[in-house]
């Protein structure tokens, strides 16, 4: 289970232009669910989901993995916590444009010591699951929009990640693949993932098993 | 360790990829690289050989030079000192030598007049021939004359040919070739022309009694700088040792001519644009990488090591070749558009070739002002990003 507790992020602190993106938020995620975090934009959603996604560090707060604070352990242990347990989906994608569909989703692998190209079938599996098995060897910038986010859904579960970060999924996406998304996270909930996504989606929430909505920066 | 090896071939796979993907980045190292290395090399290994040509100078020197001072100011100097000289305990052997400059149509040369005593005591380049013999004492006053190798190609004449030069008093000279220099020295030996003592004297007019400087030989045994600190009580003398010697060539041969202003206004532009490509060119799109591959768990000493190895794979090759050019350049094609700020002589003529030599100092230093810059450059900003929240990398880059 997440557990987060009094979680704060402050901006420039100290500084003029200081702004306060997320003030004291608790909340908690159970295992094999599917936790929605809502509100309109600038709200804090992607800053909390970042956060406890350990790529942001609060300004105070604290994050408890299965009990224990992983705020307090070194940036290296939280390096590898994320590397074993984490996917992340972005609202802007971020897929690497240099590099082919199959390739960025083979990325992350670099960082362990498995050979990142006996995952080629099992990213292949995905892709057909997804409806883009013939964009495997494409550029990034031949994807349409929403074939590049289920590229990143790939990327994001290649490991097979025991929580999964989603920032507005489906955003940037027609229905079509959006309806592919809400499936996808349906099926990654049945088979013991836990997913915490960010999202306006009213369809998306409803999948959701817990929602939280936040206004400026506040759990409301 | 199976494990640790697997993941170090990973990285080193990544790098390799990055290499290869990262085409503008790829690009602009490679680019930048090329043009700096092929500029300082070419600078830094024509100074390797005219470093080179000062000490083969220094060695065809005698132990000690002897010059006569009036003044402060150097003029030519009384036999008699040739006898003091030799009474000097150490002293084997004095010789009298008389040289000085010669016009042949637009250029310069140097004649030298050596001492039919001493002609066995001549060594380095200045026996090493090509082409004839080396005058023996026997040719004294004959006009026999052993000749560069430049200035043979530039009169076009060979052993057996007459050469015509004009002497201090206007007069003509008619000289006999007898052996071509050897082109084991580019420049000490290559406009020079060697004759006996007496032709020397009575070319350039030479009162007599007088020559221009003395050639003093220490004993084998003998340590020529405290053979030299005995005349030091000598008035008027002016006493030269190679070290000496050394230095004064190579600030004639280096310094003089703009070499080290030239090198270091090279290496500072490469330093500047190799710090303007990294940080620049390529630095956003670098910071975001970073950002999204420390989400993804790589670890901020594997992002050192992705962009330590690609950047030592980069700058070593670019370096490499770029050495290899610059070498090219000033070897095969002698540095066109360099080679007047590199030597600096008027009288040089074009077709001098540019004595090029690549030590193992100057790779190395090469090696060092080009790619530690670039590791600098690169793992610098990397570590800094990849000890920044990745978020945080991501939207700057972004933004």
């Amino acid at each position: 289970m997440i557990e987060v507790k009094n979680l704060t992020k402050i901006y420039n602190r100290g500084k003029f232009n200081e702004t306060a993106a997320v003030v004291d938020v608790s909340l908690k995620v159970k295992d094999k669910s599917i936790v929605a975090l809502t509100g309109p934009s600038g709200c804090g959603k992607t800053t909390i989901l970042s956060m406890i996604g350990l790529i942001l560090t609060p300004t105070s707060g604290e994050i408890l993995y299965d009990g224990e604070n992983v705020l307090l352990a070194s940036d290296f242990w939280r390096t590898i916590y994320r590397r074993q347990n984490f996917g992340f989906i972005f609202q802007h994608i971020n897929l690497l444009p240099q590099y082919t569909t199959l390739e960025n989703i083979l990325i992350p692998l670099y960082s362990s010591d498995i050979e990142p190209w006996d995952y080629e079938g099992k990213a292949r599996e995905w892709l057909a699951k997804l409806g883009i098995a013939d964009r495997a060897e494409h550029l990034v910038e031949q994807l349409s929009g929403g074939e590049q986010q289920r590229a990143a859904f790939v990327r994001a579960l290649i490991k097979e990640p025991k929580y999964i970060f989603a920032d507005e999924p489906t955003v940037f996406v027609d229905e079509e693949t959006s309806r592919i998304i809400y499936n996808v996270f349906s099926s990654l909930r049945d088979s013991g993932k836990t997913v915490l996504l960010s999202t306006h989606d009213p369809e998306l929430m409803k999948i959701a098993d817990d929602t939280y909505r936040f206004c400026k920066g506040r759990l409301v | 360790m199976i494990h640790m090896i697997k993941k170090h071939k990973n990285l080193l796979n990544y790098s390799f990829d990055c290499i290869k993907r990262y085409r503008m980045r790829t690009a602009v190292i490679l680019i930048t690289f090329l043009v700096a290395t092929t500029m300082i090399s070419a600078v830094l290994f024509t100074k390797d050989g005219l470093e080179r040509e000062a000490e083969l100078s220094v060695e065809a020197a005698p132990d000690l030079t002897l010059q006569y001072l009036k003044g402060g100011r150097i003029e030519l100097i009384p036999y008699s000192y040739a006898d003091v000289v030799s009474d000097i305990p150490g002293v084997e052997k004095v010789l009298k030598r008389t040289w000085g400059y010669a016009g042949v149509g637009q250029y310069t040369f140097v004649v030298v007049g050596l001492d039919p005593e001493g002609l066995g005591y001549s060594r380095g380049v200045i026996t090493s021939l090509e082409e004839g013999r080396f005058l023996t004492p026997e040719d004294e006053g004959t006009g026999n004359i052993v000749i560069g190798k430049l200035l043979a190609y530039m009169l076009n004449v060979r052993v057996g040919d007459d050469i015509i030069l004009l002497s201090e008093s206007v007069e003509v000279n008619k000289f006999h070739v007898v052996g071509v220099f050897s082109d084991a020295s580019s420049i000490y030996t290559a406009d020079m022309i060697v004759m006996s003592l007496s032709d020397a004297d009575s070319f350039f007019s030479m009162p007599e009694g007088y020559c221009t400087d003395l050639c003093v030989y220490v004993s084998p045994a003998e340590d020529p700088v405290s053979v030299a600190s005995k005349m030091n009580s000598i008035p008027n003398l002016r006493v030269l040792d190679q070290d000496l010697l050394l230095r004064g060539y190579k600030a004639a041969y280096g310094a003089r001519g703009g070499i080290f202003t030239t090198l270091w206004t090279i290496l500072l532009v490469a330093i500047v644009l190799i710090a303007f490509s990294q940080a620049i060119v390529v630095g956003h799109e670098s910071q975001f990488e970073v950002g999204l591959l420390k989400t993804f768990g790589f670890s901020t000493l594997d992002i050192i090591e992705v962009r330590l190895v690609e950047s030592l794979v980069l700058g070593f090759f670019a370096t490499s070749l770029g050495m290899l050019l610059g070498f090219s350049y000033a070897a095969f094609f002698n540095a066109p558009g360099l080679v007047d700020i590199l030597l600096g002589w008027a009288y040089l003529p074009r077709e001098f070739r540019l004595p090029v030599y690549a030590s193992l100092q100057s790779i190395f230093s090469i090696y060092a002002v080009t790619v530690i810059p670039l590791l600098i450059t690169t793992v610098v900003p990397a570590w800094l990003n990849a000890i920044t929240d990745p978020e945080l990398a991501m939207r700057r880059a972004a933004a």
